[in-house]
């Protein structure tokens, strides 16, 4: 029996997915510099790269944590509302230890916001704790331990920061102002919150390939019941794995609460988990476990915030209502684009069948609408129109062969 | 072969099959007559189930024509063989068991009422009726998972009924039964074959084949052995068709230097709260000694991985008895101790509880001892390669090198890993849980090679295979279990074939 070719393919630096994904990025910033009416990626290059740096570190950050979590076989579905718990845990702290300070505006001092940023931390720390004792002890699954979070996060957010104002300060309020010194630094150099997303990424890296605990995180999410049985304790790795996660969302809530100058636990960084998700899957990351590198969710974090960069600078007005849009179009073509082979070889169908027939307008409807409303009506109509056609000659040409295949 | 075309309901003629690696049936005809009741027997791997598939629609053949009554068909999915009157009883139950038992006995061919809703009335009225035939207590409407495992079979039974079949298949119906269960499956059988149902029945229970049965056929090795009746036969004369082949060349010749006592394990009884046997495991003791190879024969659910893995600190933690290691009372609540303590466990399906698909191969075998390839607590790769080129050369693993993907190894390849992976952490006692499961005939050999040698090394290893000729190739002693209970122990000397196999199916 011929023994199977299974040379590793040579890896220069990054694998071949991730190459694709920096071609991808390079495309899109090319495409945005000529499309763009402004030119602004010509003129005020500078500017937009601030801008790009500051919100892909953002994302980047709590991306990192997600990667950990996803490669070791979960789900954190709670990061958004971490992010808010954290710059609410550190507003509060402040306000409570120099409430003068924080209603007139005034520093507070560093070890007042040290202390504001390590609570803010350790209460990263409890959450993934929790997470980790829901999904061992209890046993419930990933997603649903942390949809409770997700929602309960939150809300418990508002509630510390109300109670806290209505202790500490005349009025209570559902948002704290940040105006010390340090945070405005934070908020005017955007190498810092870089800087951190770049050590991080450097130490998740390490930790991940150079580690043994990286190891155990990959070896539970590819085979759990086999890493249990290699004698891995298992629950110990996800305990790691999920306040890894939450942590990263903590840190990344306190460079929120900078830039904004505010703790606003009502919608701060509401719906970010999706993006910090989505930056793990486009980047490579598999959400059965197992898979997944620094590298591409870095990439794939700088990816999402590039596009979504290209279309504000495309649109213009009133961009940020695109943006969920923009991503889930992302996720899903980068995803798709990855299995291509997988399609080929497997000669799976697209649009078979009935299902596939409702599918066709579906889509042509949707591309039409997108382009009408982001042009003009007769753009959208034309382009829609077009989808239409394209979709049904797709159709066409994959049941060429006759009868698809009963699935097995 | 007398009867006429006409009178058979099957006629399966040179049937082939083949799955990667493997010939699973070879040239197998099997004729039964309408109204005929045809015990199959055999060793597991014998190609019962997969014949059986083809018959009813899950495979394909490879070679062969497939005839019912009289016509000639090709199945092409489960749906074409119950239109044409044929209904199989896995011996994995196949029901939604959060549906109730009406729903599961119309899966798929759901009743309505003219306004074309669900009508449970009906379906619920049928299924009363059939489960009445059938001696079946069980409400329709009672939630499927709530019914024990007879009368989730019965159930099956339900269904095959409402499809008006004619050919009914049962592989191995009372492996997970009671004995008042089986009697009672017993009378349901009689009284479907007295209404002219033609059953096919796989079973391993002597008693059972020569009660039922009128004609018994004998596979092994994928291929046919005899079809005889009954009558003209005896339980002894079976079973030597079933085991009837030439024992395996090679004979392991150790000097018989037995060491220490490593494990002691006393009236070791494992609960199974669930279920009406109520335990898995019931008083079972062994002693292992350095050096020495303890076989562990049994039928599929007679408890030997339940053992291995509850020695291994990996099953349920509600064991009683005694397990002393080296003389020092243990109980392992995590295989991490185990581990630590010196013992090594092989898994049984590989796939699924051994083989990390997503890691090389030097990842998979260092994982066990990964702290060894440290340097000031990073993995140092030099060291890593290091590490595994020992086990992977000792073992014989053939790989394009370290860090080639696990996946594109064979079956053989693989478990060598894994058994190197275990090697690397040094243990005392190696437990081998059917270590050469779907691996080929050469790989095999070299495996038997490589346990023989560890063990003269100073190893104790248990091991068990569903593959009686490998445990008296390899064992120095065989101890069998018995729906958890262990009904004998033989030396090398004494083992035979015919007495392991009359010791495993509790007779």
């Amino acid at each position: 029996m011929p023994e199977p070719s299974a040379q590793p393919k040579a890896t220069v630096l990054l694998r071949s997915g991730e190459w694709a994904l920096l071609a991808a990025i390079l495309i899109a910033v090319v495409l945005t510099a000529l499309v763009d009416a402004n030119h602004s990626y010509w003129f005020r290059p500078l500017e937009s790269l601030r801008d790009i740096a500051r919100n892909t570190a953002l994302l980047g950050i709590f991306a990192l944590g997600a990667t950990v979590v996803i490669i070791a076989g979960g789900i954190d579905l709670s990061a958004g509302s971490m992010i808010a718990l954290s710059g609410t845990v550190a507003a509060a702290t402040m306000v409570a230890l120099a409430p003068a300070a924080m209603l007139g505006f005034k520093p507070v001092g560093p070890t007042i916001v040290a202390v504001a940023c390590l609570a803010s931390l350790l209460v990263g720390f409890l959450v993934g704790t929790l997470h980790a004792w829901l999904i061992t002890a209890v046993r419930l699954p990933p997603f649903i331990a942390t949809l409770a979070t997700l929602v309960g996060l939150r809300s418990f957010a508002r509630a510390l920061c109300e109670s806290t104002t209505a202790a500490f300060t005349p009025t209570k309020s559902a948002m704290i102002n940040v105006s010390d010194p340090l945070f405005k630094a934070v908020r005017d150099n955007v190498w810092i919150p870089v800087a951190v997303f770049g050590l991080l990424a450097f130490a998740t890296w390490l930790i991940l390939t150079r580690t043994v605990l990286g190891r155990h995180v990959h070896a539970l999410g590819g085979n759990e019941q086999a890493a249990r049985l290699a004698g891995i304790r298992t629950d110990n790795v996800k305990w790691f794995a999920y306040c890894f996660g939450a942590m990263t969302a903590a840190l990344a809530g306190l460079f929120y609460v900078a830039n904004e100058s505010v703790a606003a636990p009502v919608n701060q960084g509401r719906g970010h988990e999706l993006n910090a998700i989505a930056a793990a899957v486009v980047g490579g990351c598999s959400l059965t476990g197992g898979v997944g590198t620094v590298p591409g969710t870095v990439l794939g974090a700088i990816f999402l915030r590039v596009v979504i960069d290209a279309v504000s600078k495309i649109i213009k007005t009133g961009a940020d209502v695109y943006e969920g849009l923009i991503v889930g179009i992302v996720v899903v073509i980068a995803v798709t684009f990855s299995q291509v082979g997988q399609l080929a070889k497997g000669g799976r169908r697209l649009l078979s069948g009935p299902l596939g027939l409702c599918a066709i307008p579906t889509l042509a409807l949707l591309c039409g609408a997108v382009v009408a409303m982001t042009a003009t009506g007769a753009a959208g109509l034309a382009s829609g129109l077009a989808a239409l056609v394209f979709l049904a000659v797709v159709r066409a040409w994959e049941s060429r062969g006759g009868r698809a295949p009963r699935p097995s | 072969m007398t009867a006429g075309t006409s009178d058979l309901a099957i006629a399966m003629r040179g049937i082939g099959k083949r799955f990667p690696g493997v010939v699973a049936l070879a040239d197998v005809t099997l004729e039964v007559g309408r109204g005929e009741l045809r015990a199959i027997c055999g060793e597991n791997g014998a190609g019962k189930s997969t014949l059986m598939k083809i018959l009813s629609g899950v495979y394909q053949p490879d070679d062969g024509t497939l005839e019912v009554d009289g016509a000639a068909v090709a199945f092409t999915g489960t749906r074409d063989a119950e239109r044409a009157g044929i209904a199989i009883i896995h011996q994995e139950l196949a029901l939604v068991e959060d549906l109730s038992v009406a729903a599961n006995v119309f899966l798929g061919r759901e009743r309505r009422t003219a306004a074309g809703l669900i009508d449970d009335r009906t379906m619920e009225a049928e299924c009363r009726r059939l489960l009445a035939l059938l001696e079946c207590q069980v409400d329709p409407q009672a939630r499927t998972g709530s019914l024990r495992v007879g009368d989730q079979q019965l159930v099956e039974i339900a269904k095959a009924l409402s499809l008006d079949a004619r050919i009914l298949v049962m592989d191995e119906p009372t492996s997970a039964l009671t004995e008042t269960e089986s009697a009672r499956l017993e009378r349901i059988i009689a009284r479907l074959r007295d209404r002219g149902t033609t059953i096919l029945y796989i079973s391993h229970k002597m008693d059972e084949v020569f009660r039922l049965a009128d004609r018994i056929t004998v596979l092994r090795d994928g291929r046919h052995v005899q079809t005889v009746d009954r009558s003209a036969t005896t339980p002894a004369a079976v079973t030597g068709w079933m085991v009837g082949r030439e024992i395996a060349g090679h004979e392991f010749h150790r000097a018989a230097a037995r060491g220490p006592r490593l494990l002691e394990i006393r009236d070791l009884t494992l609960p199974w709260p669930a279920h009406p046997r109520g335990y898995r495991l019931a008083n079972v003791s062994l002693d292992l000694h350095a050096g020495e190879i303890l076989g562990i024969a049994g039928l599929m659910g007679a408890g030997r991985t339940e053992l291995l893995e509850t020695i291994f600190g990996a099953g349920e933690p509600t064991w009683t008895g005694s397990m002393r290691l080296r003389d020092a009372a243990v109980r392992f609540t995590h295989p991490a101790e185990a581990c630590a303590a010196g013992i090594a466990m092989v898994t049984e399906d590989r796939k699924r509880l051994g083989l990390f698909p997503d890691l090389d191969v030097a990842a998979n075998v260092s994982l066990c001892s990964l702290r060894e390839a440290t340097r000031g607590g990073l993995l140092d790769r030099g060291r890593e390669e290091a590490l595994v080129a020992g086990p992977i050369r000792d073992t014989g693993v053939k790989t394009p090198g370290p860090h080639a993907a696990i996946t594109g190894l064979s079956g053989g390849n693989q478990q060598k890993c894994i058994i190197g992976r275990w090697l690397l952490t040094k243990p005392a006692i190696l437990l081998l849980d059917d270590p050469t499961r779907g691996i080929d005939v050469g790989a095999k050999a070299e495996l038997y090679q490589l346990i023989d040698r560890l063990c003269r090394e100073g190893l104790g290893v248990i091991l068990t295979s569903s593959e009686l000729p490998e445990l008296l190739t390899l064992a120095d002693r065989i101890i069998v279990l018995a729906e958890g209970r262990l009904t004998a122990e033989f030396s090398r000397a004494e083992a035979t074939e015919q007495k392991i196999v009359h010791a495993a199916t509790g007779g």
